[in-house]
């Protein structure tokens, strides 16, 4: 029995997520700087996702049923990170998830005045600032850090949404 | 072909819907707003896959996934991805993004360089850290994954294992959990 180009699709489109997956983790587990390795080994994923749909959909069923397999290796593999990204950072940057991680560490309770002293200090500004420096969103200007060119076209992207979705300052 | 149409044109849709609702029906669980909204464009949706053609009219036979059920399935899931992935994080982002905001309370400040003690007294426009804190405390105990009592924070059992899955996760990723 021969798959359909679709089949062939997913079937290519997750093995390769998988792929990333652990390339990903791997990565970081040695050291690599997170968001560069994930865009980094993505983008070789999603190109192999395809390249591999394309091939396997040409030798099955000709090249008329390869823009199908295409298209529909790209989706799902664009999906599957869509998805997989936002759980990524809710377990790496999250403060509601630190903050039970703490708590779960430190015997499943701890004063709110030590929760706000180290989640709602100058401490946590100092380091998401320093995040986003080594990012290039923030350059420092003596003693006081100033938006970049990348970090104001980021905040100058959003700034609309929130307003036509009502947002208010939101954070 | 079909299940790309139809979800991709569900999600516009689905983005204009929930901007409606955000600026004329203004909720304070926005989040639950927009499930409602997805769960009701996700029912459209799979009306109009039955509805309509498996070629919509338009497309060429080798358009056409077969067999139709996997059609149906691929549709659900570019659609589900849409909302989980893509709406509903670009409102978390929106809504709720710490680096975000701090971008853009630069971007607002009176002047071009602002220092850290600056930043850290009126992040969110004035509201201050511990107003983000606040409300990042209040949504977790409204999910019931930790209590209040007598100005202590206490894990519930629920907590408790969500983060043994975020604290194995963190181990998985060669990363020191918070301690």
């Amino acid at each position: 029995m021969t798959s359909s180009p679709t089949l062939i699709a997913l079937a290519a489109a997750t093995s390769w997520f998988l792929v990333f997956f652990f390339a990903h983790v791997g990565g970081l587990r040695a050291g690599s700087e997170n968001a560069r390795w994930l865009l980094i080994s993505y983008a070789a994923c999603f190109l192999g996702a395809v390249v591999t749909a394309i091939l396997l959909t040409a030798w099955h069923h000709g090249m008329q049923a390869v823009i199908l397999a295409a298209m529909m290796a790209a989706l799902t593999s664009a999906c599957l990170f869509a998805l997989y990204v936002p759980a990524l950072y809710a377990v790496l940057t999250s403060l509601s998830v630190q903050t039970m991680m703490l708590l779960r560490h430190r015997g499943g309770a701890l004063p709110e005045a030590e929760l706000y002293d180290r989640f709602a200090s100058r401490k946590i500004m100092e380091q998401r600032l320093a995040t986003l420096l080594a990012s290039g969103y923030v350059a420092p200007d003596g003693r006081s850090y100033r938006l970049t060119h990348r970090g104001r076209a980021i905040a100058k992207f959003f700034r609309p949404i929130k307003i036509l979705w009502n947002l208010g300052p939101g954070g | 072909m079909k299940a790309i149409c139809l979800a991709s044109a569900m999600t516009v849709v689905l983005l204009a819907l929930i901007t409606f609702c955000f600026r004329l029906c203004p909720s304070a669980h926005r989040a639950r707003q927009m499930l409602f909204v997805y769960l009701f464009c996700l029912a459209v949706l799979v009306a109009l896959w039955f509805a309509t053609p498996d070629d919509l009219g338009l497309l060429g036979r080798s358009l056409l996934t077969e067999p139709a059920w996997l059609d149906l399935a691929a549709m659900l899931f570019f659609f589900s991805a849409g909302f989980f992935g893509g709406a509903l994080q670009l409102y978390n982002l929106c809504d709720r993004g710490f680096s975000l905001r701090i971008l853009i309370d630069l971007l607002e400040a009176p002047i071009g360089a602002v220092d850290v003690d600056y930043l850290t007294a009126n992040y969110s426009s004035g509201r201050g850290l511990v107003w983000m804190y606040r409300k990042r405390i209040d949504d977790i105990v409204a999910a019931r994954f930790i209590d209040q009592v007598n100005k202590r924070i206490v894990l519930t059992a629920k907590g408790a294992m969500f983060a043994d899955l975020f604290i194995h996760a963190h181990r998985v990723l060669g990363l020191e959990p918070p301690h």
